[in-house]
C-alpha cells in the first residue's frame, strides 16, 4: 500500500473555505487550549462556560468586552490597512504607546472643555503613531528595507520612551510610581448613557465603516488593493507605490495611535511603566483573521475581547493562569497559517494498493 | 576605577553569552533565508525545560540537553510552516513567540521561587589561576560557567562550519540563491530544515544558559526581550559569525553600562560654560532607560547603511532571506 499526495495549487479559493476558515481556525484553538486546561487539572467545560457564556451573559462582561474591543478595532485595522498593501505593521504595539504617551501629554496640559480635550487628545495620538511609523514607512517605501524588522524595533525603542517618560518628565509630581498623574475628568472618556458602553466603541465603529468604505469603494482603495495583488502591474499602470506605501502605513500607525489613547483615556486613566497590554500584537492575528475585510477585523477584535475578559474571568474564578488567552493567540495564529495553504493549494490523498502479484493486468503503480 | 572597570567588564562578558548562542543560531537560520522571529520563544521555553530537568535530576548537562531539544522541536514547527507550507517568517515567528510565552507562564506558575545549583564558574586547568589574575577582564573571562566557554568556542565552530564546510557552503547558497542551489543537486529544503533546527537548538541552549548559569532560578518572561535583541545583533553583525561576538559584547556593555550608569557622574561642573545645555543632554543620553535603545538604534543604522550600500555585496544580508521557496514557482 501506498500514500500519494498530490499538492496541486488552487485556481480558486471555494467559498465555504473563505468564509469557513476563521469559524474552523477557532474551533480547533479552543480544542488544543482544552489540553492545556486539563494538564492543570481544570475541566475545559467548566473554564469556556466561564470564559464565553458568563462573559457573553452578563452585562459586567458584556460591558468589559466591548471596552476591550476598542483599542483592539483600532489596532486591528491598523494592521489591516497596511496588509491589503502586502505591508506587515508588526509594530503597532510601539506606535500605540506614541499614541498614549501623546494623549497623556496633552490631557495633562491642556485645559479645554471635554468637547474639544478629547478630539484634540485622539487627533494628537494619531499624529504621534503615525510620526512613529514614519521613518520605517520612508525607509521601506523609498529604500525598501523591510518594515517587519523596523517596525519591530520601534516597538522597542518606543516601550523605552514611555518608561521613561513616567519616571520623567511625565512622571506624577507627588507620587514615587513610575506613572503619570490622573488625567483631569475632561480627558476621559465617558460612558454611552443608559447603555452603559464606553463611547469609543462608536468611534471605533465609524472607523471600522470608514476603512470599508475605503478599501471597497474609492480609487485609493482600488490603488491600494492592485499594489497588494501585484505592485509591479500596478507601477506599470502608473499608480505610485511609495505614496500608497506611506499612505498606508502612516495610516496604519495613526489607527495604532488611536488606540492607544482610547485605552489610556477609556480604560486606564492615567499612562503607567506597567501599561503593555500587547494589543499591538493581538492586532496580529485580529488582522489575520480578518483579513477579508473591515466589518470581519471588527468582529475577530469583538473574539479576542470576549478571550481576554474570559480569561481573567477563569484567572479569578478557577484559578488559570491567564497566560492560556497567550496560547489560544498563538494557536489561532497557527491554524490560521496552516489553513492558508489549504486555501492556495488543493491536497489529494490517494491511496494505492499495492500490485497484486497474483492478478494479472494489474496496473503498473506509479513511481 | 579598575574596580568599577573590571566590574563593568565582568557585567559585560556575563550579558553576553546568552547573546552570542541565540545570535549565532539566528544567523544559521538567517543565513539559509529563514527568518526566526521565535527566539524569545524558543529561550523560554528552554529556560523552563532546563531548569526543571535540573532540578528533578539534578543534572544541568541533562537540563541543558533537554533545553536544547525542545528549542529544536519549536524550530522544527517554525521550518515546517515557513518551508513545507510557504507560511509567512515573520507572522510564523511571532506566533512561536507567543506560544513560547504562553506555554512558559502557564505551565511554570509553579516553579517560580525555587532556586538549582547549576553550571559553576570554573577556570581554565592548569594556566586558569595565571590568566584570571589579568587585570580587569582577568576574571570577566577566565572565571565562567561552562556555558560562557562554550558560547565563546562556538563562534569559530560556527564560522568554520559555514565557511569550510561543504554542508555549511550548502547552506549559504540555499540563502543567497536557492533556484541556483537546487540546481546544483542542493537539497534546499532539507538544508533550510537542518539551519531552522540548528537555529532552535542554539536558542534553547541560551534561554538555558539564563535559567541554569545565569540566574539559576525560573521567572516567567525571564528573557526580558534578549531574543528580539538577538535578532537585531544578526542584522548588526551582517550576518557574519566574528562580528557577532563583537556585537554581543558591544550590547552586552550597553547592557551592563544601565547596571553601572547611576554610579558613572560625567556632569560639567557647576561654573563651566554651557553647563545648562549639556547636563540635561548628558543626562537624557545616560539614562539608563535611553541606553537601553541604543542596541536597536545603532541597529536600525546598520540596517540603513547594509542596504545603502548595497553594492558591497561582502556584507549586504542573504539575498533569498524572508523568501519562501517552492520548485514550481515561476
Amino acid at each position: 500500500m501506498k500514500l500519494n499526495v498530490d499538492v496541486t495549487p488552487r485556481t480558486d479559493v471555494p467559498r465555504w473555505m473563505r468564509y469557513g476558515t476563521p469559524v474552523f481556525t477557532i474551533l480547533a484553538a479552543l480544542a488544543v487550549s482544552a489540553v492545556a486546561l486539563v494538564a492543570l487539572g481544570v475541566s475545559p467545560v467548566e473554564a469556556y462556560y466561564v470564559m464565553f457564556v458568563q462573559t457573553l451573559t452578563t452585562n459586567f462582561g458584556l460591558t468589559n468586552t466591548v471596552a476591550k474591543a476598542v483599542p483592539l478595532i483600532f489596532a486591528g485595522l491598523a494592521v489591516y490597512l497596511p496588509l491589503k498593501a502586502q505591508l506587515w505593521n508588526i509594530g503597532a504595539e510601539g506606535q500605540l504607546f506614541l499614541g498614549a504617551i501623546a494623549g497623556t501629554w496633552i490631557g495633562l496640559n491642556v485645559s479645554l472643555p471635554m468637547v474639544a480635550l478629547l478630539p484634540l487628545m485622539f487627533v494628537g495620538g494619531a499624529l504621534a503613531g503615525a510620526a512613529w511609523i514614519a521613518v520605517p514607512a520612508w525607509l521601506r517605501a523609498k529604500l525598501g528595507i523591510n518594515e517587519i524588522i523596523t517596525t519591530l524595533l520601534f516597538v522597542f525603542v518606543a516601550t523605552e520612551i514611555k518608561n521613561y517618560l513616567v519616571r520623567g518628565p511625565l512622571q506624577a509630581p507627588t507620587a514615587n510610581f513610575p506613572q503619570s498623574a490622573q488625567l483631569p475628568a475632561a480627558a476621559q472618556l465617558p460612558d454611552i448613557p443608559v447603555v452603559g458602553y464606553p463611547v469609543g466603541i462608536v468611534l471605533a465603529v465609524v472607523l471600522v465603516a470608514v476603512t470599508y468604505l475605503l478599501v471597497n469603494y474609492t480609487r485609493l482603495g482600488y490603488e491600494i488593493t492592485f499594489i497588494g495583488a501585484n505592485d509591479t502591474a500596478a507601477e506599470h499602470a502608473g499608480m505610485s507605490k511609495f505614496k500608497i506605501y506611506m499612505i498606508v502605513l502612516m495610516a496604519g500607525g495613526a489607527m495604532a495611535g488611536v488606540a492607544g489613547v482610547s485605552e489610556l483615556s477609556g480604560v486606564q486613566g492615567r499612562l503607567r511603566a506597567s501599561f503593555e497590554p500587547g494589543y499591538g500584537f493581538t492586532a496580529i492575528p485580529i488582522a489575520l483573521l480578518g483579513r477579508n475585510g473591515a466589518f470581519q477585523v471588527m468582529l475577530a477584535a469583538l473574539f479576542f475581547a470576549v478571550i481576554f475578559v474570559g480569561g481573567s474571568s477563569i484567572q479569578t474564578l478557577l484559578g488559570v493562569p491567564s497566560a492560556i488567552v497567550d496560547i489560544m493567540q498563538a494557536l489561532i495564529i497557527l491554524f490560521l497559517i496552516t489553513s492558508e495553504f489549504f486555501k492556495q493549494y488543493s491536497i489529494d490523498l490517494g491511496i494505492e494498493r499495492a500490485p497484486d502479484p497474483g492478478a494479472p493486468g494489474q496496473p503498473e503503480g506509479e513511481v | 576605577m579598575a574596580g568599577l572597570a573590571a566590574g563593568l567588564a565582568n557585567a559585560t562578558v556575563n550579558a553576553s553569552t546568552v547573546l552570542i548562542l541565540a545570535g549565532l543560531g539566528e544567523l544559521i537560520s538567517e543565513r539559509a533565508g529563514v527568518l526566526n522571529l521565535g527566539v524569545e520563544g524558543m529561550m523560554l521555553v528552554g529556560a523552563l525545560s532546563g531548569f526543571v530537568v535540573t532540578w528533578v535530576t539534578g543534572s544541568y548537562w541533562l537540563g541543558m540537553g533537554i533545553a536544547i531539544t525542545a528549542g529544536g522541536l519549536m524550530a522544527l514547527l517554525h521550518a515546517f510552516l515557513c518551508i513545507s507550507l510557504n507560511s509567512d517568517q515573520a507572522v510564523s515567528g511571532i506566533m512561536l513567540t507567543l506560544l513560547g510565552t504562553g506555554l512558559t507562564t502557564y505551565f511554570g506558575n509553579d516553579w517560580s521561587g525555587r532556586s538549582i545549583d547549576g553550571f559553576p564558574e570554573v577556570t581554565i586547568p592548569v594556566v586558569g589561576e595565571y590568566l584570571v589574575e589579568i587585570p580587569i577582564l582577568g576574571s570577566a573571562l577566565f572565571q565562567s560557567t561552562a556555558t560562557d566557554y562554550a558560547a565563546l568556542l562556538l563562534v569559530p565552530v560556527v564560522w568554520l562550519f559555514l565557511y569550510r564546510t561543504n554542508i555549511g557552503l550548502e547552506l549559504i547558497s540555499v540563502g543567497e540563491d536557492p533556484e541556483t542551489a537546487d540546481t546544483m543537486g542542493v537539497d534546499v529544503f532539507k538544508m533550510r530544515y537542518l539551519a531552522v533546527i540548528l537555529g532552535g537548538m542554539f536558542a534553547g541552549a541560551a534561554g538555558a544558559h539564563l535559567s541554569l548559569a545565569f540566574n539559576g532560578i525560573w521567572s516567567a518572561t525571564m528573557t526580558a526581550g534578549r531574543g528580539w535583541i538577538a535578532v537585531a545583533l544578526v542584522i548588526f553583525a551582517r550576518w557574519r559569525p566574528g562580528r557577532i561576538l563583537l556585537g554581543a559584547y558591544l550590547f552586552g556593555l550597553f547592557n551592563a553600562l544601565q547596571l553601572y550608569s547611576q554610579g558613572l557622574n560625567l556632569s560639567l561642573g557647576p561654573g563651566a560654560p554651557l553647563v545648562g545645555v549639556v547636563n540635561p543632554v548628558l543626562e537624557f543620553v545616560l539614562n539608563p532607560t535611553i541606553m537601553s535603545t541604543y542596541p536597536y538604534l545603532v541597529t536600525l543604522l546598520v540596517l540603513v547603511i547594509t542596504v545603502v550600500r548595497a553594492e558591497n555585496r561582502e556584507l549586504a544580508q542573504p539575498s533569498a532571506l524572508v523568501q519562501s521557496y517552492s520548485r514550481e514557482a515561476d
